[in-house]
This record gives structure tokens, sequence and C-alpha cells, in this order.
């Protein structure tokens, strides 16, 4: 893919270097020009030296049609405007932005920008999971909070220890997706027994996923 | 002129975001006329430059905090206009006004005037200083002109 990487640190520093490896191309824009000289002896990458917030800059850099770019500075406002830029003017087909407002996410996304990402959003959530389960139980969501994946160990007193998947009454819109069993993954069938010490990798509906866990693990 | 009061049934709304010299003047002057006025500005220093006789509302915060917004009345607002001193401000309040809360009059200022070429399809008008004075030189230019050249001998277009 042909990526624009606009603004940003460490961060852009990271992302060039693990996109590279990937094999793809990489334009970069930056304001500093320190930073640019930096980044363009560290990375085989074209690095331009530009005002991101001027439509003049990205057409010198010539991204237009790109598959994709990356708007890395610390203002909301810019990245949007970098982002419209790109998608309403550049014919770029994905905008991806950082996003410093939590609340801004929602704004971006109604607003055109494809993937708006924001750390204190994700920190929030992160929190918000390590706080409510015990050690036992770990959780991430996927599609944009749509889905849950929940992994939950399976212990003596848990209430489906030594039941068959059959037996077991899981909520609606979810599914039993393996069990890691000595550190091998289990494909499950009906017949299968739970035992002790097992890891149920569980997908679900974000709406249901307490119930699920309660059905596995028992009260919290 | 521009905002000519033809509906007296509706509250006329007004909020405006940034309390700089083109904000605060023009908050000043459509209070004057009668419009329900909001100003908002993070900065609470900025006030100071609403004129004595502006009867709306004052409200401290960060316009691009879209809760900032509704606290501001947004929802109710018949026009809204993005006076803040940078164009990608101005740019993402505006399209907040319309796209996401159909504010009927949207109006932004900017500075360059590549900014609007973002806005195309939308319903907000942009204000364009650099434009305006240069339409307002060539007036003046076209005015001078043609008095030099009457001095001269009457050689009128």
């Amino acid at each position: 893919m042909r990526i624009a990487i606009v603004g940003g640190r460490s961060k852009a520093d990271f992302l060039i270097g693990s996109l590279l490896k990937k094999g793809h191309k990489i334009v970069v824009i930056n304001n500093d020009a320190g930073y640019c000289k930096y980044l363009a002896g560290r990375h085989k990458a074209l690095v331009y030296n530009a005002d991101p917030r001027k439509q003049y800059s990205f057409e010198d850099a010539q991204v237009q049609g790109f598959d994709l770019i990356i708007a890395l500075t610390p203002s909301d406002t810019d990245n949007l405007y970098i982002c419209q830029v790109a998608k309403r003017i550049l014919r770029i087909k994905r905008a991806v932005a950082i996003v410093i407002n939590p609340k801004n996410v929602e704004v971006f996304k109604k607003l055109g920008v494809n993937t708006p990402i924001s750390a204190t959003y994700m920190l929030a959530n992160i929190i918000e999971q390590a706080s409510t389960f015990d050690v036992n139980i770990n959780s991430v969501s996927i599609e944009q909070d749509q889905i849950v994946l929940t992994e939950i160990l399976v212990r003596e007193v848990s209430p489906v220890c030594g039941k068959a998947l059959k037996e077991l009454s899981l909520p609606d819109k979810t599914i039993l997706s393996g069990i890691l069993r000595a550190g091998e993954l289990v494909a499950p069938t009906k017949e299968t027994v739970f035992e002790n010490g097992d890891k149920l990798i569980l997908l679900s509906d974000p709406s249901v996923q307490q119930s699920v866990i309660i059905s596995v693990a028992g009260g919290l | 002129m521009f905002f000519k009061n033809k509906d007296h049934k509706k509250e006329n709304l007004v909020l405006i975001a940034g309390c700089g010299r083109l904000g605060g003047s023009l908050a000043g002057v459509l209070s004057d006329r009668g419009y329900n006025v909001t100003i908002v500005d993070k900065d609470a220093e900025s006030f100071r430059k609403l004129p004595p006789t502006f009867t709306g509302f004052q409200m401290e915060g960060d316009a691009t905090d879209i809760d900032v917004l509704i606290n501001s009345g947004i929802e109710k607002a018949d026009i809204f206009m993005a006076t803040a001193n940078e164009d990608n401000i101005n740019s993402m309040l505006a399209q907040i006004a319309s796209v996401i809360f159909g504010v009927e009059k949207v109006y932004a200022r900017f500075y360059d005037t590549d900014k609007q070429n973002v806005l195309k399809g939308l319903n907000i008008q942009a204000i364009l200083p650099s434009s305006l004075s240069i339409e307002e030189f060539e007036k003046m230019n076209a005015a001078d002109e043609l008095s030099e050249e009457g001095k001269e001998g009457g050689r009128l277009l």
C-alpha cells in the first residue's frame, strides 16, 4: 500500500519503521525540520518538511490517490482537516487519525474519518476492564466495541467444570470459539467436557458479556 | 444586509465561537439588532472586547469540545458563526454545526482561501478576509483611476 504519515514524533517514527518492514511505500509530511532530518536518516521513506495545515503541502508531496493517510499531529482540529483534505481533495481511500479529546471520536466518524483512534478512550476501556474483572478473566473489544472477546480460566469451583458443552446454556449472540488446554488449542464439540485449568475463548455481544462470565465462571 | 431579520416568529438564536475582533464585534452588532446571541471563548479575558451594549450570554469554554457547544445551545441555534483565530478550528466547528446539529445558517471565517475547498457541497458560507480586501482594493483603485482620468481630460470609459 502507499501510505502518507502526517505529523507526529515517536508515534510516526515507530509506525514508519513497522510499515516499511511490511513492504509498504511511505511518504512522510512533518513540519519540524529537525525531526524530518532525523526520520530521513533512519528510514527509507520520502520525507517532506512542510506545513500539514496547508493543502499545497500535500500536493507538493504528491500523495494524491494514496491508499491510506495517517494523521498524528497533536491537534484534533488539524488532524480532522488533514483527513478531509485527503479524502475530499486528494482522493485518498482511507483516513486514520489520532484524537486527543475522546469525545471527538464520534465527531470524526460523522465527519468522514474512517478510523479515529483515541489513546485516552482505549486506556479508559482497559482500566475499566482491569478493575471490573478478576485475574482469571481477560477481555478485548474488537470491531469498535461491537464484539467482545473474553478469555476465562476454568477452575474447580467454576459452574462449568466437569460439564459438557451441550449441558451449558450460554446467552444468545455468544460463540465458544476455542479452548486452550495445556497450551494446545482444542476445537470444542458438543461433547467436550470442561476441565480445571481450561481457558475458554468466547466471542459475544458486549451487552451479554456479564451473563457469559457468570454462566462460565460464576458470580464475580 | 446580510442577516436581515425576516422571520420574527423565530427566536433568532445566534451562537458565535471565538470572541476576537470579528466575533466580539459581530456579537455586539447582532445583539443591538435584537438577536439572541451567545458567544463562546475559552479565555474569559476575551469578553472584554464585547461592546458595553451587548446583552447576550457569555460562555467560557473550549468550543471544540462538543459538550461546550451543547451547553451553549447549538441544538437550538438558527445561526452559527465560527470566528476563532485558527482556520482548522473554524472548519471543524462549522461542520459540527451544519452536519451534526443541522444549524440552518453557518458561517466560518478562513484566513487561508484554500480552506473552503474541503467544505464543497456543505451548507457553510466561508468569509474570506483576504478575498474581501482584494475586492475592496479593486473598488477603491477603480474609483481612483476614474477620478484621475477625469482630471486629465475626460477620458472616461
